[in-house]
């Protein structure tokens, strides 16, 4: 275990953040190809049980550190990072970690809806599956918990052995929601979940998110600036690679400390 | 002129250009197709019998089968044009020759008797004539008319129905004696080994015991059988034809030694369908007769796909291993981009290549070392040490496995990566994501190169013919003797067979219709092969169409 007291940095950010921190990056570096930082000493403290959005210009890095926090950046290759991120006070990036369990922990739901050719039943199954569940009863239960969380039991119930390649864009997202609940993270990361649905899909995804927020850490990456402010409880601003500002979601929207930040809040770029 | 210069914007001169290109192709293969599918079908449709008479007396009785108009220059040195016509006139034991060439002015009369019969005999070739008499025992029947008929079918029948009770019978002889001839192969064994020592005499005193036993346990039975044997064997020799040739020459023909007998010139449609329909049944069917130029190719057809199904069964593991290990495990770089180019590269070498490291490597090397390991009690004889259907297989999946990585490589890529993606962030490791994710999603891709791999490998002779493909093989590399699956075994190919009658046989101008024949079954059965596998692929698409949202 790292001590949280002695990692603390000398950082503007500490302060703001009340609840008790679940990620935390110290001087996170990161590199696709060498020597041009795609992260530039990124210090940032996520609360527990808390949404957090990232938003910033596009290109300014909120997907490479969010890809940071499951380790989806090693797929990646030639790329490397600097710094730590930590979870739960331990660092992610430590020979000891087994990826299979990290991601078990920290789920992720993918921009673009990416459903496996399989029934739905199989979709929401696959993570406990391969997370060694294998009782076909405990199975049922638990895709039909992460279904309803995900607010799409009413909907499919009665075809849980359709191809999800049939269900609608909304429901597809939906679903992979609740394949990632089916694991019981306590993490999850959505990376622009809605930014590909019609604006009715994209309510519910926030009702969905709303529900969650009160079991999970949720971190969302948003184009959206309404959405930003509708379902966050922090927001982190992010320019070219270097994490600006961090606070709670009502002062990052009415009263930003950078000039950066306001200008960008504003409207005036990006 | 200016609907002229329309058209050149459009370029409508290279759309007839480049279609000019498909349609050359297509007819090509169409003009093949139709060139087998002629011949190929042509050859069971019983031809009329036509009698021909010469001006200088001689007479044939046959099969009318081509035509021709011959240039030559007269004693005087002027050209001459005459029609000839070529007759199959059988007989080949009075004749010595299947075929004949007329010319039309010699020819004085042409008549279709109704009388003329077609025999087709295990030996010699068709027989063309009439009859005279059937012997039954120590009866004879002149023949007479319709009634005749019925009466020689029915001996017919009957000698057929005891030869294949003396090959029943010499059968259970030869298990009968099996015991007896292994005993015996180990007796000299040991007579033949110098020096003896003690306990290898007393062994082989005990043999010798054991050997006297044997027999004397056999020998009722095998009294009983041969005597069987031997009264069926004498019945048959007394069930025979008198026939007549065209030129009334005589002959004997014992009744089992024909296959089929009929009278085309009497016959209507549907009776020659009939026969048409049982010489095809027995072409795909049967054993081939006379150093293959007669009866079926049964065993052909069953080497052809066996050696197909465990060529695919050693390549599409092997391949789909390597594609995987390429795609999801390997560090890219510059050693795996020399591989995939090797790989790529390996598709072009010519099949006799792999033939001859096929003969080293499998036949040479493994079996060689199999024979000293576990058959070292047959040696010399060698069981893996010579060519067979394994070795052969094995060659051909060498030579089609480049196709196979390419494709399963071109399925892999064809994996939406955001579906890897999914499987890796819900926590799965890389070879569960390879075996939910990958593995199924690339199947209609490695199914496309099976199929590629089929084509190619049904159609190869070249490496097989050093590495295990026969003209004639004794039994199939699959039957109810122990232990069934009988890799050691050399075997028939059809590729290797449509070489091997054409060009191989003593008797090629009676051969060439089989060599159609036997090349259509060849396409026909890649064909089927083929759309076994599209099938399949095309099942497995739809079940893993990919997202198109
Ligand atoms: N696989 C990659 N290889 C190299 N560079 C990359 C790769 N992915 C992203 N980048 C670069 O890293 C930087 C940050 O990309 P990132 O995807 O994190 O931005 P983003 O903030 O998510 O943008 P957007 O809002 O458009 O999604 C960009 O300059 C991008 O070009
Ligand atoms: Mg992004």
């Amino acid at each position: 275990m790292v001590n949280m007291k002695t990692t603390l940095r000398d950082n503007n950010l500490d302060t703001k953040v009340s609840a008790k921190t679940i990620i935390e990056t110290i001087d996170l570096d990161f590199y696709y190809v060498p020597e041009e930082k795609a992260l530039k000493t990124v210090n940032l403290r996520i609360p527990e049980k808390k949404v957090t959005a990232f938003i910033g210009p596009s290109g300014c890095g909120k997907s490479t550190l969010l890809r940071c926090f499951n380790r989806m950046n090693d797929l990646i290759i030639g790329s490397y990072i600097e710094g730590s991120v930590l979870i739960e006070g331990r660092n992610i990036y430590d020979k000891q970690v087994r990826l299979e369990e990290l991601r078990n922990k920290v789920g992720m739901v993918f921009q673009k809806s990416n459903p496996f050719p399989m029934s739905i039943w199989e979709n929401v199954a696959f993570g406990p599956k391969v997370n060694g569940v294998s009782s076909k009863s405990e199975l049922d239960d638990i895709v039909e918990s992460a279904l309803k969380q995900a607010d799409l039991w009413r909907e499919v119930n009665d075809r849980m052995d359709q191809s999800a390649l049939d269900l609608s864009g909304g429901q597809q997202q939906r679903l992979c929601i609740a394949r990632t609940l089916a694991n019981k993270p306590s993490i999850i990361l959505m990376d622009e979940p809605a930014s590909a649905l019609d604006p009715i899909s994209t309510g519910k995804i926030e009702e969905t998110i709303e529900e969650l927020k009160k079991e999970y850490t949720i971190v969302i990456v948003t184009h959206n600036m309404q959405q930003a402010a509708r379902v966050s409880d922090y927001t982190a601003f992010m320019m070219v690679g270097e994490m600006v500002e961090f606070d709670q979601t009502n002062t990052i929207f009415t009263n930003p400390k950078k000039k950066l930040t306001e200008e960008y809040i504003t409207g005036r770029f990006g | 002129m200016k609907k002229m210069s329309y058209f050149k914007k459009k370029g409508d001169s290279y759309i007839i250009f480049t279609a000019t290109g498909l349609i050359l192709s297509l007819a090509m293969v169409v003009l093949i197709m139709t060139i087998i599918l002629v011949k190929g079908l042509g050859f069971f449709w019983p031809s009329d019998l036509v009698q021909v008479k010469l001006q200088d007396g001689k007479a044939y009785l046959g099969e009318q089968w081509a035509e021709s108009t011959k240039h030559e220059f007269d004693t005087d040195g002027n050209r001459i044009t005459h029609e000839e016509i070529q007759f199959k006139i059988g007989n080949r034991d009075l004749y010595g020759l299947d075929f004949i060439w007329l010319s039309r002015n010699e020819i004085e009369k042409m008549e279709k008797p109704k009388n003329a019969f077609s025999f087709e005999r295990l030996g010699y070739g068709n027989f063309y004539g009439f009859i005279k008499s059937l012997n039954i025992g120590d009866k004879q029947f002149n023949y007479l008319d319709e009634q005749s008929n019925n009466a020689v079918e029915a001996a017919h029948d009957k000698a057929v129905k005891n030869r294949h009770e003396i090959k029943e019978l010499e059968n259970d002889i030869n298990k009968l004696n099996t015991p007896l001839v292994n005993l015996q192969r180990e007796i000299s064994l040991l007579q033949l080994k110098e020096n003896k020592t003690p306990e290898e005499q007393n062994e082989l005193e005990k043999l010798q015991k054991e050997e006297q036993a044997v027999t004397d346990k056999i020998n009722p039975e095998y009294q009983k059988l041969s005597k069987k044997l031997e009264s069926i064997y004498l019945e048959n020799q007394n069930i025979f034809l008198n026939l007549l040739t065209a030129d009334n020459r005589e002959k004997k023909l014992l009744l089992a030694d024909v296959v089929r007998i009929y009278r085309p010139n009497d016959f209507n449609v549907l009776e020659k369908s009939w026969i048409y329909v049982k010489k095809f049944y027995e072409f795909v069917a049967d054993e081939p007769r006379e150093s293959n130029t007669e009866g079926g190719v049964f065993p052909a057809i069953f080497g052809t796909v066996m050696m197909v199904l465990l060529m695919s069964i050693a390549v599409v593991p092997f391949g789909i291993l390597a594609a995987i290990y390429l795609n999801e495990y390997a560090k890219q770089g510059a050693i795996i981009r020399m591989i995939r180019l090797s790989v790529n590269n390996l598709a072009g070498v010519p099949s006799i290549v792999y033939g001859i490291f096929g003969l080293g490597f499998f036949v040479y090397a493994l079996g060689g070392t199999i024979d000293q390991l576990f058959f070292s009690s047959t040696l010399p004889e060698p069981t893996f040490g010579t060519g067979g259907i394994l070795w052969a297989s094995l060659t051909l999946a060498l030579l089609t496995l480049p196709v196979v990585i390419v494709a399963t490589e071109e399925g892999i890529l064809a994996v939406p990566r955001a579906n890897k993606e999914g499987a890796l962030a819900l926590g799965s490791t890389r070879w569960q994501m390879v075996r939910k994710i990958v593995l199924p999603n690339a199947m209609p891709g490695i199914l496309t190169g099976l199929i590629l791999a089929i084509s190619r490998g049904a159609g190869e002779v070249a490496p097989l013919m050093i590495t295990g493909v026969v003209k004639l093989a004794p039994s199939l590399p699959l039957d109810a003797s122990f232990p069934f699956l009988h890799l050691d075994r050399k075997f028939m190919h059809l590729g290797f067979h449509i070489y091997d009658v054409g060009f191989q046989s003593p008797n090629v101008e009676a051969a060439k219709p089989m060599v159609y024949t036997t090349a259509l079954l060849l396409i026909v059965i890649v064909v089927l092969l083929n759309i076994l596998a599209i099938y399949i692929r095309n099942r497995l698409r739809k079940k893993y169409k990919t997202s198109v949202f």
